[in-house]
């Protein structure tokens, strides 16, 4: 500890003091945001000023300002809409079902027997093989000429379906991929979840003479909340920016039926080289996200504090 | 109420929870099976010749071949960018650990007037859709000679790791009892020593799954590497995109498959021997969100 | 731990927040080019080799610097090259970035058919007939090149590049499948009337179980930017044109609503599931044996006739030719990857001497004999392949560049060019699926293309 020197004044000493605890406290911060903001400023602010210009193909630099004509551009482009009318369904469609399974499975998993490390583990691959390659395999499963799937449920009389082929089914497909590949995930953080549940509550309510459902409704579901909620922000977060897995299992087809936005953004940009059109959708993408999130932070909150 | 009309109560209620786990062991397994059944697929793939793959009905019996994975490992480069896979991976999952803890920690724990609003910030920027990042940041990496170097994959991937890792940490800090620091403080500890000699190895578990966590998304992303490198500093999942779009003979699935199991197993065991901490680290981490 | 150190710390940090934050406006600075290398950088000497990069196709990327660069040597050992592939969906975007800065990374680009007028267009690209001619070698025969695939690396008179490997779209045929539906197996001079009536025939069962378990044609119907190709050739065999002389649409008339509708009549013929094949998925069921027919770029003759471990099927069996004729002309769609030099290379003339060296007479046999890639010269099509198998695909080539040179069989030349085909192809797809008629679909894709001022 450096101590005071003597000779300084009592109060002169205590502003230094306050000052380096300020320091210290900002300490914690600042690597975190240095580092962010040394990543990110200049490409979000690119962004912004590609947006509002006619992008430069020579030298990647934004050329004449062009104002909003971008953004109406894109605002006129039905495929645009149907982009993000694509996206919210998907993610009206995966999101429950990944965090109902996700928890669902976790109070499986969590059964107490010898294999349980293991199962665990395993639950982990589906996050970890590269999406072409999951996106192929799928393909390979659900196709109706050499596909396994239609020779499933034809046994039980049902199909065939047209999996990649049909718009409702393509859609079906990918939010089943999806969930294949991430309710690992949220079955991770439920296991933990689950196991840091307060016992003694439950016996307590045992001997009330409570019913599983009681317990559940009353009991084990207000007290995961704030995991339900931190989960599913996360899982939000990245759902919203998938389009690997519609580009290796439909390419986003037939026609719109899959095109989330994340990948009409990425065509835009990489295959038909109009990177100042998607400069301008993925502004407008990311103030929706984060009108979104901010929603979801301060509903997670309310519910973090209500219970 | 008798003595033995309340023991037959109790047996019948241990018979019932009996069965009840052992449904839920049976549903556990059956639910893991079939999760792992497309992975199963892929690693029956990588062992047949191209013309098994594609058969009507499919084949689950057939001649099989460890070609492919001779000729793939044989080639120097995919043994080189899984190198740089374990580098990248490795690397932004450290740095992401280090400054995402230190940050969940400031908002679990110092006090900090505008630190709540830069951490919602933090978590608001992963809005951004990462193909609007990578032109930029490879306009940036070539004006600062950084192209191609493992670094740059390192900070790039950083962008979307800090956030994530910053929110599971704020949880898992916010549940330490708070005496934890004022004991530190009573020993003459500052606010850093007091987080690394103190906290730090109290919540080992916890930044373990969180670290294996980034990694997984660190070791698997491709947007990222396919513009930032070229040779030097290119990755796995690089190869897998090229494998996969051979425009040429058509997209090799045997080759596909055999590449994508070869990049599991690392990670699977990495997984299977940390998971203990893992799972206890999330457990800890997630409740107090 | 003392206060002073965590003071110099922050001290330290600040600096760090400070540089990050001026570095900034540095970055937002364009490019400064450099003075253009005049000597063009020579073709190395033994104490001082010159160091070549090119950026390829990862699908042949790896063949080429593992055979081709070491037999490029033999001529010029004082060249280096290493050639980095990447995948082909990112190629274009790529190639691009790297060609705007100061000091690009990559000599050569090699191009995708329609890619040379969007990097022309950017000013990525050497000229070669102008600003290369000096480090052009005597006997370099321009006039040998078929015209078509020549073509594809040419816009606005000027020429970017030289075929390297070309590409054609193509009819695959299985004979057996046509003897046992009792057909006479197909000749290029097939008509589309002729193929249309004889596909029902050719959805059949061939081993009498009840079952189907044959079908007459698969090829692309997915959404895929190469799955206009199939109606575009319809059109361009009955006269008709994608784009006008202005490159506005002229695909919206009777013709082009008939050709993309047959695409999609093709359907009823195809197997179960056809409608999300694309490239994969109708090589397979073609290798499998269970379709009859199959629209395919060439290139894939080897995989699917020849080699025993890819293929059920034997050579004599694969029968290869033009797509069917139109009302003019036999079908078919160009796909040529162009060797491109770069603009900003420090060597050029290395650069061109390796292009030269793979497209001159002698290297393109060499590369079309050992490693198998298509040739676009008339003298190489001309000369007896090593390979028995090429001889009829040989023939089948010839053929397909002369049609396309006849009926523009290829993509929009126009810096525009993939955003066409994107707009193309979600419009196809929504077809395909059934969420819009043939002519709404067209009319959709013409009111966005003539919006996208080519």
């Amino acid at each position: 500890m450096a101590s005071p020197t003597p000779r300084h004044p009592k109060a002169r000493s205590r502003r230094v003091v306050r000052l380096t605890d300020l320091a210290g406290r900002w300490g914690f911060m600042s690597p975190a945001a240095v580092l962010l903001v040394a990543t990110l400023a200049y490409p979000i602010f690119y962004t912004i000023r590609i947006s509002f210009s006619e992008l430069d193909l020579s030298t990647f630099s934004p050329g004449e300002w062009v104002g909003w004509d971008n953004y109406i551009d894109v605002l006129r482009d039905d495929r645009f809409w149907n982009a993000l009318r694509v996206t919210g369904v998907y993610l009206a469609l995966a999101l429950p079902l990944q965090m109902v399974l996700g928890f669902g499975i976790a109070f499986l998993v969590n059964a107490e027997w010898r294999g349980r490390g293991a199962v665990r583990a395993l639950f982990l691959i589906p996050m970890v093989v590269a999406p072409i390659v999951a996106g192929g395999v799928w393909r390979m499963m659900l196709d109706p000429l050499w596909g396994l799937a239609n020779a499933l449920i034809g046994l039980v009389g049902l199909g065939p379906i047209d999996w990649l082929g049909d718009p409702a089914w393509a859609m079906a497909t990918i939010v089943i991929v999806d969930t294949w590949r991430w309710t690992p995930f949220v079955t991770l953080i439920a296991t933990a979840a689950l196991l840091a549940l307060p016992g003694d509550v439950f016996e307590a309510a045992e001997i009330d003479g409570a019913n599983w459902w009681t317990k559940f409704w009353f009991i084990t579901l207000p007290l995961l909340v704030p995991v339900i909620a931190a989960t599913f922000i996360v899982r939000w977060l990245g759902a919203v920016k998938m389009f690997d897995i519609a580009l290796a299992a439909t390419n986003g087809g037939p026609g719109r039926a899959t095109n989330v936005i994340n990948l009409f953004i990425y065509e835009e940009a990489f295959r038909s080289l109009n990177f100042a059109g998607a400069a301008a959708m993925a502004v407008i993408v990311l103030v929706g996200t984060m009108l979104l999130t901010a929603v979801f932070l301060r509903g997670s909150r309310m519910l973090e504090e209500r219970h | 109420m008798s003595g033995a009309s309340a023991l037959g109560v109790r047996a019948r209620h241990r018979r019932r929870r009996l069965l009840g786990h052992r449904l839920r062991v049976g549903g556990g397994v059956f639910t893991c099976a079939l999760f792992l059944f497309p992975v199963f697929w892929m690693v029956l793939t990588s062992f047949k010749q191209p013309k098994d793959i594609f058969t009507t009905p499919p084949t689950f019996f057939f001649t099989p071949t460890i070609e492919t994975y001779v000729s793939y490992m044989g080639r120097a480069d995919v043994l080189h960018r899984m190198l740089n896979t374990v580098i990248v991976a490795a690397g932004a999952g450290a740095v992401s650990l280090v400054a995402g803890a230190m940050a969940g920690y400031a908002l679990a724990r110092v006090p900090l007037r505008g630190a709540a609003t830069i951490g919602a910030v933090i978590m608001l920027s992963r809005g951004v859709p990462p193909i609007a990042l990578a032109v930029p940041m490879f306009l940036v990496a070539r004006k600062l000679g950084l192209l191609d170097r493992h670094i740059t994959l390192i900070l790039a991937y950083c962008t979307f790791l800090i956030p994530y890792v910053m929110w599971l940490m704020r949880g898992f800090f916010k549940a330490l009892p708070e005496e934890l620091e004022e004991a530190a403080k009573l020993d003459g500890c500052s606010r850093f020593g007091a987080f690394f000699r103190i906290i730090v190895p109290i919540s080992l578990p916890g930044l373990l799954s969180t670290l294996i966590f980034s990694v997984i998304l660190a070791w698997e992303e491709l947007l990222f590497a396919l513009v930032l490198t070229n040779r030097v500093a290119t990755t796995i999942p690089v190869a897998i995109a090229g494998i996969a779009g051979d425009s040429v003979n058509g997209a090799n699935w045997g080759a596909l498959t055999a590449v994508g199991t070869l990049t599991v197993v690392p990670v699977v065991a990495f997984a299977l021997l940390v998971q203990k901490w893992l799972i206890k680290g999330l457990a800890d981490g997630a409740t107090k969100g | 731990m003392t206060h002073e150190p965590r003071n110099r710390r922050l001290l330290s940090r600040r600096g760090v927040v400070a540089a990050g934050l001026s570095a900034l406006p540095v970055l937002a600075l364009p490019a400064t080019p450099r003075a253009q290398t005049a000597s063009g950088g020579g073709l190395g000497t033994a104490a001082a080799p010159v160091e070549i990069r090119m950026i390829a196709n990862e699908a042949f990327a790896n063949q080429w610097q593992a055979n081709m660069v070491p037999e490029f040597n033999k001529s010029f050992p004082h060249v280096r090259v290493k050639i980095d592939g990447v995948p082909y969906p990112e190629l274009l975007a790529k190639s691009l970035l790297d060609s705007t800065g100061a000091n690009p990374t990559y000599d050569i680009i090699v191009a995708d058919d329609p890619w040379v007028p969007q990097l022309a267009q950017a000013g990525a690209l050497l000229d070669l007939k102008a600003d290369a001619k000096a480090w052009t070698a005597p006997d370099f025969d321009w006039e040998d090149f078929n015209a078509a695939p020549l073509a594809a690396s040419a816009w606005r008179g000027k020429q970017y590049g030289v075929p390297l490997r070309s590409n054609m779209l193509l009819m695959f045929t299985n004979k057996t499948l046509y003897k046992k539906a009792g057909l006479p197996a197909p000749t290029p001079k097939l008509t589309w009337t002729e193929y249309l009536a004889q596909a029902p025939k050719l959805v059949q069962d061939t081993n009498g179980d009840g079952k189907v378990d044959a079908w007459a044609i698969d090829t692309y119907f997915t959404r895929d930017s190469l799955t206009p190709t199939i109606w575009q050739a319809i059109l361009n065999s009955n006269g008709g044109a994608l784009l006008d002389k202005d490159n506005k649409p002229a695909f919206n008339t009777p013709t082009g609503v008939a050709a993309l509708q047959t695409h999609i009549d093709l359907l009823k013929y195809a197997p179960p599931g056809a409608k999300s094949h694309g490239f994969n998925e109708s090589l397979q069921a073609f290798r499998q044996g269970q379709t009859a027919t199959m629209f395919m770029w060439g290139s894939v003759f080897k995989a699917t006739a020849v080699d025993p471990k890819t293929t059920t099927l034997k050579p004599d069996e694969v029968g290869i030719q033009v797509m069917p004729v139109g009302s003019k002309l036999p079908g078919t769609h160009r796909g040529i990857w162009n060797g491109t030099v770069a603009k900003k290379s420090a060597h050029p003339q290395a650069a061109w001497a390796l292009l030269q060296w793979l497209s001159s007479k002698q290297g393109e046999l060499w590369h079309a004999n050992v490693l198998g890639a298509f040739p676009a010269r008339k003298s190489t099509l001309a000369t007896p392949p090593e390979s028995a198998w090429l001889v009829p695909v040989y023939a089948a080539l010839q053929q397909a560049y002369d049609a396309a040179d006849a009926g523009q069989m290829w993509r929009p030349r126009s810096p525009k060019s993939d955003a066409v085909q994107q707009v193309l192809a979600d419009e196809t797809s929504r077809a395909m699926s059934g969420e819009a008629s043939a002519a709404d679909a067209l009319a959709s894709a013409a009111q966005k293309i003539g919006r996208m001022r080519l």
